[in-house]
């Protein structure tokens, strides 16, 4: 058990002048003195280690009355390949259900305390009120030892993720920071992979508890308890909620450091829509936390970016191109990592670039006046003194020299090593960590705009383009290749099972599908009718009088359009066209059709990425698109014309586009789908040739 | 003796109460001469002190055609005075090992450092200075021009879902300003001349229409006479204060848009009229928030997030604000469903409470994260300087800090039901969709 108090004299040294000085008249051109400082006590913490492993650490303040619980997993990140977002899946997982509580009753009996929960991949925290402090203990330790993974709580933090990544799309910071990743570590590095829809969709129940099952364990835990609480009370009580909880061998893996770059890398993520560009300067460093040259290095990019200093002043308040600019030096227990970072808009970026890497440049060459490095060191220390108002920072440096395994001394000496910093050690530490001329200058904004003014800064190189998941993909070329093990079949199977599986379209044995749409201004109906499986007529109404009309009828065709007085039967490949149209879903029957399927690619449909299948026989080719995100068919080309497809909604169990666009040639009509019958007993006569 | 009668009666009024008695923020109120409000809260516990000051002019005191000028002067605020130069103000509070920084909504501005507690006789000179003295030229009024059309691009038009407050205020309101939010639009910020400014300044920046709040490690008495020593000499306004009188009509029908945003998943926003904070229907609309969304068992988040999955996220809560205004209800859509198929699910929810009520255990559910949320809600001093003058300020009570759970816990389980009756209706709210531009044919 240990157990300090420090005091530490604040660092500036400051005369009182008497504020009653009683003149008439105040002068203001004077700025008034510090009074002398206060010294800054970090407050006691004190720590025990239970038998299985875990150690837990508790600051008692009883200012309000509430105790907050934060428990730390401390394991090493690990390549999840295929299964990616197994971990993330886990951690939303851990409080939908135990062997003894459903997903519901944990919900209620939290929110009836008026507590706050939460678990993720690598813990669990929660805040309450005293008076109920001993229930949502009951509550964490059960969710935290009795873990019970149902499929179908899975099966919604799925859709969950799988809607996020979806939503993610839009966000440039999102954006940015995933890509940025990639670009660091690669995809086969732990830092640089990411859950996609394909791994997501990989993730199985048994993956979870595997995951649960090797790393939350104890003995790598570290547990903080701060608030209204005795050291004695936290003891019984985690003996009590965590005692019985098993140890285990966690694995530790090992991973690489990326090669430095040898010259800057352009790269930009295209977002034809983007008003602004968001720029990241990054690139990955070893700074090893909880040390001196941490902190040292923590002034340099305080002078650099850390706030109100050389970033913002030049970008904001000198040009006025951003609302902000800062940059970021994180020290990691693995890789650490740099990122200078701002939104400009799209006319400046160059420009932004430019300064940016001056800035860069410039703290690794110009000495830091005295004046300056002082403001950021008064900074880092106020920060510091300030930080300690809420109680839990003491339990932060408590856990963060635990698990650094660094001494206690770091946060006791915190403030003597920030003054200890020179204008020759900043400079020093600047140009080893500041790499203007080895980053990756990573734009997402809009390409055609900014993508010629930023090729000066590639150094002779090409621009390197990525989408949104970080693959790197040729601009010129429309369609993109598919990576990985994507195939024509495998997109059929999704789409089948997206718009509600293949049991419930096979429940269908008859469907009318009833639009309207306009013609020169005329309004027109159409009605469609199937009977499986091989009965179909389609109908155009204007004014209640038929248009057109099609029946096909085991093997029958006729088109007529009464009007004109035409009527017709068909034959050949008009008979065989029509009869493909008896299925309501080709991609369940597009073998027997004689169909042959093949994946050309991902091209952009409307902004979004989908996957291009050629559908071929005999001379006939045509290309259906499948929205990557959601699976769902967006797009039809065929020798007719294109056809597409939106506002998705189920019916019967399976989902119907409810807006279509045809286009042939100059015309265009949209329909809107207004009615959809499902199994409403159908007649044979309705399709009788006559 | 007559003391101990007081104790006892209070003894006997806690025992019947399960609630916590919420840690009492001792503090201390005045008035200089010229009309600031001053108010001290003293906690010795951390050498850290919080300054604020809280000018009552929001969006909201703007006219048509100038709007966004009451945000983009917060912005100048920070430009500088007569004795602290251009650019200086931000590095004074750094090197003082301070924070600083201000927002503005559409009733007030706020401003705020936290400064080591040696270091409040800066803070109270700075504020003195740009309250006295403001200085602004015209390269001032260029940059942060220049800076707030950044931010009008980053915070909203650039993020998905950005412009919802926008669209939603501006469909709700017709002749209130509630009509334009803080940000305002280009065509107007682009408009304002330093001469207005500097007219703005005169009129709303004066001490009788502010409120300085002190809170950290302070004596006091010093304290006191620090505030009489750099305030106490600032003259009072004169000109009158514009504050609108106008009343939104009552609505009578809904009022629906659809919104083609740079978004992958559909939205929905339905907004409410609904009374001023404060009074006894906004508690009530208040809790209501949280019955239908605060919590995973709240109602919303069960039925659509969890059992239905029509949402990946819901939120509903009354934005709070001086003038009777809105409450929001806020959904996106989880894949594949439609705005259309959460709106109404969202309705069935609403239509169910409005038939059925709640039951006793839910209403003590709802009770208790009313609680909580009251204890957890000043816990730093510069969350207490802030809700302290916001207080006095809106209610002319900052004692409310203190006692505000009790307007909550005077909430009835008949109250709420009446009140989401009584508001909650169609005629009475506006409905946004958002939808992907990729769907815009």
């Amino acid at each position: 058990m240990k157990r300090y108090t420090i005091i530490i004299a604040l660092l500036f040294s400051a005369f009182y002048v008497s504020a009653q000085t009683k003149s008439s008249t105040l002068d203001r051109s004077v700025r008034p003195q510090a009074a002398p400082a206060k010294p800054i006590k970090i407050a006691d913490y004190q720590t025990f280690q239970l038998p299985n492993g875990l150690k837990v650490f508790v600051v008692e303040n009883h200012k309000t009355p509430t105790v907050t619980y934060s428990l730390v997993l401390d394991y090493i990140p690990f390549l999840e390949g295929e299964y990616a977002g197994t971990a993330d899946i886990t951690g939303e997982l851990m409080k939908t259900g135990t062997k003894t509580r459903t997903k519901s009753q944990i919900d209620e009996e939290v929110d009836f305390i008026g507590a706050t929960l939460r678990t993720t991949s690598s813990g669990i925290s929660g805040e309450v009120l005293t008076k109920h402090n001993e229930k949502l203990l009951d509550i964490m330790s059960d969710i935290l030892l009795n873990p019970n993974f149902k499929p179908e709580e899975m099966e919604k933090i799925r859709k969950q993720a799988l809607s996020g990544l979806q939503a993610e799309k839009d966000e440039p910071s999102a954006i940015a920071k995933k890509v940025g990743s990639v670009l660091m570590y690669g995809k086969n590095h732990p830092y640089g992979e990411h859950m996609t829809e394909k791994t997501l969709n990989n993730v199985t129940i048994e993956k979870c508890n595997e995951f649960y099952k090797t790393y939350f364990r104890p003995n790598i835990g570290y547990l903080a308890i701060v608030g209204d609480i005795t050291l004695a009370q936290a003891k019984s009580l985690v003996e009590k909620y965590f005692g019985t909880w098993k140890k285990g061998e966690v694995p530790a893996t090992k991973f690489t450091m990326p090669a430095p770059l040898a010259k800057n890398v352009v790269a930009i993520v295209d977002r034809p829509n983007a008003v602004q560009s968001t720029i990241n300067v990054i690139y990955p460093v070893t700074l090893k936390p909880n040390t001196i040259e941490a902190l040292q290095a923590k002034v340099v990019n305080t002078v650099l970016g850390g706030g109100s200093f050389r970033l913002f002043n030049n970008l904001r308040e000198k040009h006025a191109w951003t609302y902000g600019a800062y940059s970021s030096l994180q020290p990691s227990k693995f890789i650490g990592s740099f990122k200078a970072n701002t939104e400009v808009r799209n006319s400046v970026t160059d420009s932004a670039m430019v300064q940016i890497l001056h800035e860069m440049k410039r703290i690794g060459t110009e000495p830091i006046t005295k004046d300056e490095l002082n403001l950021a060191k008064n900074f880092i220390m106020g920060n510091f003194g300030r930080s300690l108002e809420e109680p839990s920072t003491i339990a932060a440096f408590a856990v963060s020299s635990a698990i650094n395994n660094t001494p206690n001394t770091y946060f006791k000496n915190y403030l003597t090593n920030v003054a200890a910093v020179t204008p020759e050690i900043a400079k020093q530490v600047a140009q080893k960590y500041i790499k203007p001329q080895n980053a990756y200058l990573l734009v997402v904004g809009k390409a055609s705009e900014i993508a010629p003014k930023l090729q000066q800064f590639a150094e002779g190189t090409e621009i390197q383009y990525y989408d949104m998941e970080g693959n790197r993909y040729n601009p010129a070329e429309k369609t993109k290749k598919v990576e990985g093990d994507m195939n024509a079949e495998k997109v059929l199977a999704n789409y089948i099972e997206k718009i509600g599986g293949e049991a419930n379209i096979k429940n269908i044995k008859d469907a009318v599908i009833v639009g309207q749409t306009e013609m020169q201004g005329q309004k027109l109906s159409y009605e469609t009718y199937y009977k499986m499986p091989d009965k179909f007529m389609v109908k155009m109404t204007m004014q209640s009088m038929v248009v057109m009309q099609q029946i096909y009828n085991s093997g029958k065709g006729q088109m007529s359009s009464p009007m004109q007085g035409v009527k017709k039967d068909l034959e050949g490949e008009e008979l065989n066209a029509m009869k493909d149209q008896t299925v309501l879903f080709p991609e369940t029957e597009y073998q027997k059709l004689g169909y042959a399927v093949k994946l050309l690619g991902i091209e952009k449909v409307n902004g979004k990425d989908t996957y291009k299948v050629e559908f071929s026989r005999g001379a006939i080719k045509n290309n259906e698109f499948y929205d990557v995100a959601s699976g769902l068919k967006v797009r039809t080309e065929s020798a007719a014309g294109v056809s597409e497809y939106a506002d998705y909604k189920a019916v019967n169990g399976v989902l119907f586009p409810h807006a279509l666009t045809q286009s042939a040639g100059p015309m265009n009509l949209k329909f809107n789908i207004s009615e959809i019958r499902i199994n409403t007993n159908l007649q044979d006569s309705l399709f009788e040739i006559k | 003796m007559k003391k101990k009668l007081v104790l006892m009666s209070c003894a006997i009024l806690f025992l019947g109460s399960v609630f916590a008695q919420q840690q009492r923020v001792k503090f201390t109120e005045f008035k200089l001469k010229n009309g600031l409000d001053v108010i001290l809260h003293q906690d010795n516990s951390t050498p850290i002190v919080a300054v604020s000051v809280l000018y009552h002019v929001g969006s909201k005191n703007e006219v048509a055609g100038h709007t966004g000028f009451a945000h983009f002067f917060e912005h100048l605020m920070f430009e500088g005075s007569k004795y602290i130069g251009r650019g200086e103000y931000f590095k004074t509070v750094l090197n003082a090992g301070g924070e600083l920084n201000a927002n503005t909504s559409f009733d007030r501005t706020y401003y705020y450092e936290v400064l080591p507690s040696n270091q409040l006789e800066l803070g109270l000179w700075m504020e003195s200075e740009r309250m006295l003295h403001l200085k602004i030229d015209s390269i001032g009024v260029e940059t942060q021009r220049a800076v707030v059309k950044e931010e009008r691009k980053q915070s909203y038009e650039n993020r998905p879902y950005g412009t919802i407050l926008e669209k939603t205020f501006a469909n709700a309101f017709k002749v209130h300003p509630y009509q334009w939010t803080p940000i305002g639009y280009p065509e107007d910020i682009n408009k304002a001349t330093l001469k207005e400014f500097m007219e703005f300044h005169s009129i709303y920046y004066v001490p009788n229409n502010a409120t300085l709040c002190i809170a950290g490690d302070i004596d006091e008495q010093g304290a006191r006479k620090l505030v009489e020593k750099y305030f106490g000499d600032i003259p009072a306004g004169t000109k009158p204060i514009y504050r609108p009188s106008v009343v939104e009509p009552v609505k009578t029908q809904e009022v629906r848009e659809i919104v083609y945003d740079n978004i992958q998943l559909p939205a929905v926003i339905m907004s409410y009229h609904i009374p001023a904070q404060g009074t006894e229907d906004y508690y009530a609309l208040s809790m209501l928030g949280t019955l239908l969304s605060g919590g995973e068992s709240s109602r919303l988040n069960k039925a659509l997030v969890d059992q239905q999955q029509k949402a990946l996220q819901v939120m509903s809560f009354p934005f709070p604000s001086e003038d009777p205004g809105l409450m929001l209800m806020f959904g996106i859509c989880n894949m594949g469903v439609s705005a259309d198929d959460l709106e109404k699910g969202m309705d069935m929810e609403i239509e169910k409470f409005k038939k059925d009520g709640l039951s006793p255990k839910e209403f003590e559910k709802l009770r208790n994260q009313v609680e909580s949320n009251f204890v957890k809600s000043s816990s730093s001093m510069e969350q207490i300087a802030e809700n302290l003058s916001n207080y006095k300020v809106y209610y002319g009570d900052a004692n409310l800090i203190n006692t505000e759970l009790d307007r909550y816990l005077k909430v009835t389980s008949e109250d709420l039901k009446r009140v989401a009756q009584k508001y909650l209706t169609k005629e009475n709210r506006v409905v946004l969709h958002y939808l992907s531009k990729a769907d815009k044919k």
